[in-house]
């Protein structure tokens, strides 16, 4: 009896496992086929049918794009850039929350109604009037134009609003009565419990920040304030775009962020069950 | 606890202010003044900045800076500088978007330059200057051209045994042509019929003696039975099989189906012969001639230029640049690079000779009895239009005179409210 239905129990294991194979096999696909477009002539890149295996590897693919673009900028760029608004978001985002989930004060609903509607409008329509408060600030071509207005955002305030809600009411009452005030309750009990959320905002942030291109080029021109992503982007040309040389610079672009990845895994897991989004 | 919450405030502040205060754009106590130049297309990226050398070697006090935009997000980024008042001093602008800027006051004109420095515009085509004249003002010097050719691949012509194509092909002899190279056994077509209109169907259109838009602007031409058959001339290609369907088209661009021996013959662009020589495919097998005659010769020509913004501080110093781009020296620089061809005319000759692998020659000389490329103020909204029926009637789903009717009628409404 115990016998079969460990058997079975290793069948249906032998199942999920095959699924899981494949799974994992057409997720790492696109990552393998940059890798070795990366590493392919211009021709091979656009043989039809596709030339799996370049012929001979072209290593110089990748000295070439750290020779046309300043790499180390982009870098350098990219990472403060990340930094700061991740930091940024999950402090500011985390008192916003804290505020609109504990506290009573006049006009919090409608307050807190203002700010969801921030999360309804698609962002491009900010696109143009953050764009002119940047030109009037004197920010065009400014690595703060890039930061300043990722400190912020609705998404963060709603997520760990939602966190701080489910918490017992009790923890608080107990702080109070031994003499916390509001920024003591928020630091000392509120924030160590909302860890599993804070790092899912980072996540995010981290993740937007790194891939973000549209912003970054619209609002920068010269080459020494560009992001990894908006750098990248201009290695397309009009009519005629270098795939295994795009393909080197996006290799270049994403190890970092998998790198974080590889390190960050639990976490990075927990962070997004968590949230039930992806 | 308020240690760690004034160091994140600080952290935060100092990386604020480590950004801040770098630069101060253009303009300094010492005379000297920095023009910005924003350009598309980063092939053409070198030959830019050995013009700007060389302008800065002739005006000391003049400093370039070139900043690229792809393609992609070039005309997203130039549309919010020109709303937030921040365009660069001098940028390139093409066909379809010089009315846009023009007729919104963006540009400065430079008809009193032009006048005052005797510029004498019958160096350049005279189709270039008029696309870029808008109501008797002039806003730009061409920069380069491009026209469409018959590009061809001499294997697959050879093993089917076919005469390359030549000046005396028609429409009939194309077609016969395209049959005859047509192998489905080998998975090989005749020609590609994509769905484009500067490469493809505007050419046709012209030799077939239809027209796209009146020249007021006014009216669309799509009604027209001439306009009708120079778009049937490509769905019936696909119709007789001796094309790719749309859907193969769209999986699979007819740029990389000519590089890997797919499709014998396409009609592309001058611009595509610096990829074609890059390939290793195609740099010995394939070949250009002229595109074949259809009631008569035409051939669509297009050319950007460098304007310069109607607010920028430094007017005198952008037109000596726009000038000095404008002029034989920097088309001979251009022209060495191969990427354009350059518009001064007399210096297309060293654009021919950056690569004899193909007859390039073909491009300048079909220039003579070019159709510049039609336009009006807001041309990307009936370029849609085009895309959404065209698609269809490519596709099979529509035929080509319905498709063009529903794109004229729409188009008429368009160009009424300009």
């Amino acid at each position: 009896m115990s016998r079969s239905i460990g058997v079975k129990g290793k069948r249906i294991n032998w199942i999920i496992h095959a699924i899981l194979i494949i799974g994992a096999l057409i997720m790492v696909t696109p990552f393998i086929w940059m890798i070795l477009t990366s590493l392919k002539t211009f021709g091979e890149t656009t043989q039809v049918p596709p030339v799996i295996f370049p012929k001979k590897i072209q290593w110089h693919n990748y000295s070439d794009v750290f020779g046309t673009l300043p790499f180390l900028k982009f870098y350098w760029n990219t990472i403060i850039t990340t930094l700061a608004k991740t930091v940024g978001q999950l402090f500011l985002c985390s008192l916003a929350a804290y505020a609109f989930a504990r506290i009573q004060f006049p006009g919090k609903n409608v307050l807190f109604i203002l700010m969801l509607t921030v999360l309804m409008v698609p962002g491009q329509v900010f696109l143009l009037p953050q764009y002119m408060i940047m030109v009037k600030l004197g920010w065009l071509n400014t690595l703060q134009a890039l930061i300043v207005p990722g400190l912020f955002s609705a998404f963060g305030t709603f997520l760990l609003r939602q966190f701080f809600m489910s918490m017992p009411k009790e923890l608080e009452e107990a702080a109070k009565l031994d003499g916390c005030n509001h920024f003591q309750i928020y630091w000392h009990i509120m924030l160590p419990l909302a860890k599993s959320g804070l790092i899912a905002l980072a996540i995010f942030t981290a993740l937007w920040s790194w891939n973000d291109l549209m912003w970054p080029l619209i609002v920068n021109s010269s080459p020494d304030k560009m992001t990894l992503s908006a750098g990248l982007a201009s290695l397309q040309g009009q009519h005629l775009t270098n795939y295994s040389l795009l393909m080197a610079g996006s290799v270049l672009a994403i190890w970092p962020m998998i790198l974080v990845f590889i390190f960050l895994q639990k976490q990075f897991i927990e962070g997004i069950a968590l949230t039930g989004s992806k | 606890m308020m240690k760690k919450f004034s160091f994140i405030i600080v952290a935060l502040l100092l990386v604020l202010t480590a950004c801040s205060n770098s630069e101060n754009s253009s303009g300094s106590s010492s005379g000297n003044v920095t023009l910005k130049y924003w350009i598309w297309d980063k092939n053409q990226l070198p030959a830019m900045q050995d013009i700007a050398k060389e302008f800065e070697k002739k005006h000391p006090k003049i400093n370039v800076k070139i900043e690229v935009t792809p393609w992609e997000q070039y005309w997203s980024k130039l549309e919010t500088a020109a709303t937030g008042n921040s365009l660069p001093d001098v940028f390139w602008m093409n066909g379809p978007n010089i009315v846009k800027y023009a007729s919104n006051n963006m540009l400065l004109p430079i008809n009193d330059q032009i006048k005052k420095d005797n510029v004498d515009l019958s160096n350049y085509p005279k189709a270039l200057v008029d696309l870029y004249t808008v109501e008797g003002k002039h806003y730009g010097l061409p920069k380069d051209f491009d026209t469409i050719g018959l590009w061809y691949n001499k294997k697959l012509f050879d093993e089917a045994k076919v005469p390359y194509p030549d000046e005396t092909w028609d429409w009939a002899k194309l077609k016969e042509a395209a049959k005859k190279l047509t192998n489905p056994s080998k998975g090989v077509w005749g020609i590609a019929a994509a769905m484009e209109n500067q490469s493809n169907y505007y050419n046709t259109i012209f030799q077939n003696g239809g027209t796209v838009i009146s020249d007021d602007m006014k009216k669309s031409g799509y009604d027209s039975p001439e306009t009708i058959e120079g778009l049937k001339f490509w769905t019936d290609l696909i119709k007789d099989k001796v094309s790719p369907t749309q859907a193969q088209m769209t999986e699979t661009k007819p740029n990389n189906l000519f590089e890997s021996g797919k499709v014998a013959m396409m009609f592309a662009g001058s611009w595509m012969q610096i990829e074609f020589a890059q390939n290793d495919y195609t740099k010995d097998k394939v070949d250009v001639t002229v595109l074949p005659k259809g009631k008569k010769r035409a051939v669509v020509i297009h050319g950007l230029t460098s304007v310069i913004s109607a607010n920028t501080p430094h007017k005198k110093e952008a037109w000596e640049f726009v000038k000095y781009l404008g002029s034989k020296e920097a088309a001979l620089i251009q022209a060495k690079t191969g990427t354009q061809i350059p518009a001064y005319n007399g210096t297309q000759k060293d654009w021919v000779e950056s690569n004899k692998k193909f007859n390039l020659q073909v491009f300048i000389d079909s220039a003579k009895y070019a159709t510049p490329l039609p336009i009006s103020k807001d041309t990307s909204k009936w370029w849609d239009l085009e895309t959404e029926y065209f698609k269809k009637a490519w596709g099979q789903e529509m035929s080509p005179e319905q498709a063009a009717k529903e794109v004229a009628k729409k188009m008429n409404e368009l160009l009424s409210k300009e």
